[in-house]
């Protein structure tokens, strides 16, 4: 019976070369496309220089500056920003039992923006003050979460009640701490909600890099936890698991991971909604595949939509969050339809 | 015999109300044990308590002689396995892939292996007649077939004890009589098996002893013939009832009787 066995590493390894294949077009898309047109040759040429391995000549100072310096860290930070989003938000499907978690949607994103505002306005605004506050804001409102649902898996709908109510209650507050902080120590109520990428240095790049890292790292060892969990919490007990254990790690992570995005780049929703639902039925449940593909498929989302965000209306930008709303806002009803009507996730 | 469980004058209360008190239980190898009462009289609860789901307000349940506290998850986990009544019917993954679930207990055995980890699955599927419906996706299977499939990941985990709640709920006639009759073949391979049921016919056919709870107190425990009493069973359920000898088989048959 070969077809009994889950979705086979064959097929794991197709999504994950599809997955590879969407990132390096995104990516080189993203360099090339812009306010400025830089050709693939001085791309190459830049990125071989800086990467210690020069290829032909010197490329010109303004495609330098302009790839090094704006563009490249810019993908880097929506890359690593974008794998937090997709991997968090399959981790909390798995944690809660529910495919309609998102760390956004349930409040986690407004409770980082909250911190990153009042960290801000009581310490300045360096970024790293920033990224500070809205980790702790995140873990807090990750756990204020858990408090309220419990166990969700008796009532899972008291579990997403609970995270849109969180998450509009702390967006109300976000809002007010902008209104009422002097205008020129907070970003804007705009970023808070819908994100941007504008501001990626290097800098803040690898600070949200080892935030992410460690944070993925902890949801990846919970991979076989959570595929027990899927059972239901008590039965997940009777097996052995360390429910407690693993629900905890998932929402620290969840809050480091969601929290040092928020800092960095402000509130970009729908993409850990939606990472984890393109993936699923290819890929099957099994969390560790789920994780890491769900991750490599946030990344593509958020380069991708800053694609958009940067091009769509140049030289304006607009917000990557409205970008990815646009195009979550209807995979989300198109979801909640087929549940409705019965097919399976 | 040593009991693989015990339960000692266990009492729950919750707020006010009393759902358990002083129930004593126990369940050595080789035994079928079933909790029979009517609705609300505490079944759940005490297979909860055995379970660990639930801490008891008063006295202490020993899983092999040890305090339940005291048992490791893992050492739980290898010791007993537990089939509750409500489970989630989305379980999002295929039939095969949840039976084997029930061999996580066994993975870091240096004795277990991956040909141990097949046998036991197809063992289970084919005692609780799943094995055409391995590839399946679980939130496909009806509720009688979800049902089989539970049963078969806790058989999958081959513990020395089993704790069911009501296994037989939701199923065809054939299919109870299979999943009874199993648990007939486990105890007789020396596990102990503690099931709440509410078909007062099966547990006369099926246990060696009966637990009847009334109101969260054993109102008579023993074989099932000193249980199964006329007088005790119209008392407990508020319904006139008659026993008589079953006519093929040598246990009691109850009767429900026109009020």
């Amino acid at each position: 019976m070969p077809d009994a066995a889950p979705p086979g590493t064959r097929r794991t390894l197709q999504v994950f070369a599809v997955l590879t294949g969407a990132l390096v077009g995104a990516v080189a898309l993203a360099l090339a496309m812009g306010a400025v047109t830089i050709t693939p040759g001085e791309v190459v040429r830049v990125l071989s220089r800086h990467l210690g391995l020069p290829l032909g000549s010197e490329p010109p100072f303004r495609a330098d500056a302009v790839l090094w310096n704006i563009r490249f860290p810019r993908i880097v930070l929506g890359l690593v920003v974008g794998s937090g989003l997709g991997i968090t938000g399959a981790a909390l499907q798995g944690v809660f039992r529910n495919p309609l978690a998102d760390p956004h949607l349930l409040g986690i994103g407004p409770g980082a923006s909250l911190g990153a505002v009042l960290a801000m306005v009581a310490f300045g605004n360096p970024t790293a003050v920033a990224i500070g506050g809205a980790v702790a804001g995140g873990v807090v409102a990750a756990v204020v979460l858990r408090r309220f649902s419990g166990d969700a898996t008796p009532d899972p709908s008291r579990f997403v009640l609970s995270g849109v109510a969180l998450g509009a209650v702390l967006t109300a507050f976000v809002g007010f701490a902008v209104f009422a902080a002097d205008q020129t120590s907070v970003p804007p109520v705009e970023f808070w909600l819908l994100g941007s990428l504008t501001a990626a240095t290097w800098r803040t790049t690898a600070v949200v890099t080892v935030l992410t890292a460690i944070g993925a790292g902890a949801m990846l060892a919970t991979g076989r936890s959570l595929d027990l969990m899927a059972l239901g919490e008590a039965e997940a007990r009777h097996l052995g698991v360390n429910v407690d254990l693993t629900v905890t790690l998932v929402l620290v992570a969840t809050g480091l991971v969601a929290g040092a995005g928020v800092g960095a780049v402000g509130v970009v929703g729908f993409v850990g909604l939606l990472a984890p639902h393109l993936l699923r039925r290819r890929l099957g449940s099994r969390h560790r595949p789920l994780l890491a593909a769900s991750a490599l498929c946030g990344a593509v989302l958020v380069v991708a939509a800053d694609l958009v965000a940067r091009t769509v209306a140049a030289p304006v930008e607009v917000p990557v969050g409205l970008v990815t709303a646009a195009l979550g806002g209807p995979f989300f009803l198109w979801l909640l339809r087929r549940r409705l009507t019965g097919g399976s996730a | 015999m040593n009991p693989l469980i015990t339960g000692d004058r266990i009492g729950v209360s919750r707020g006010d109300a009393t759902i358990l008190a002083a129930v004593d239980v126990a369940v050595r190898p080789g035994e079928v044990v079933a909790a029979v009462g009517p609705n609300g009289a505490g079944k759940t609860t005490l297979l909860r308590v055995l379970a660990g789901d639930l801490s008891p307000t008063s006295g202490t349940v020993r899983l092999a002689g040890s305090p339940l506290d005291e048992v490791s998850r893992r050492d739980r986990s290898r010791m007993r396995a537990v089939l509750p009544q409500h489970r989630p019917a989305d379980i999002p993954f295929r039939v095969r892939e949840v039976v084997m679930m029930g061999r996580h207990p066994h993975r870091r055995d240096p004795d277990n292996s991956a040909a141990a980890d097949a046998a036991a699955v197809a063992a289970a599927l084919a005692a609780t007649d799943t094995t055409d419906l391995a590839s399946r996706d679980y939130p496909s299977l009806s509720g009688g077939e979800q049902a089989r499939v539970a049963l078969a990941r806790v058989l999958a985990q081959e513990t020395p004890l089993v704790l069911l709640d009501e296994p037989t709920a939701g199923l065809d006639v054939g299919h109870e009589e299979l999943v009874l009759g199993g648990l007939r073949r486990l105890s007789r391979e020396g596990r102990g098996v503690f099931t709440v049921l509410h078909d007062l016919n099966a547990a006369a056919r099926h246990a060696d002893r009966i637990v009847l709870l009334e109101r969260g107190a054993v109102a008579a425990t023993g074989t099932p013939g000193e249980v199964l009493d006329a007088a005790v069973l119209s008392r407990v359920y508020a319904q006139p009832m008659e026993v008589i000898p079953h006519p093929f088989r040598h246990c009691p048959l109850v009767l429900t009787v026109e009020r």
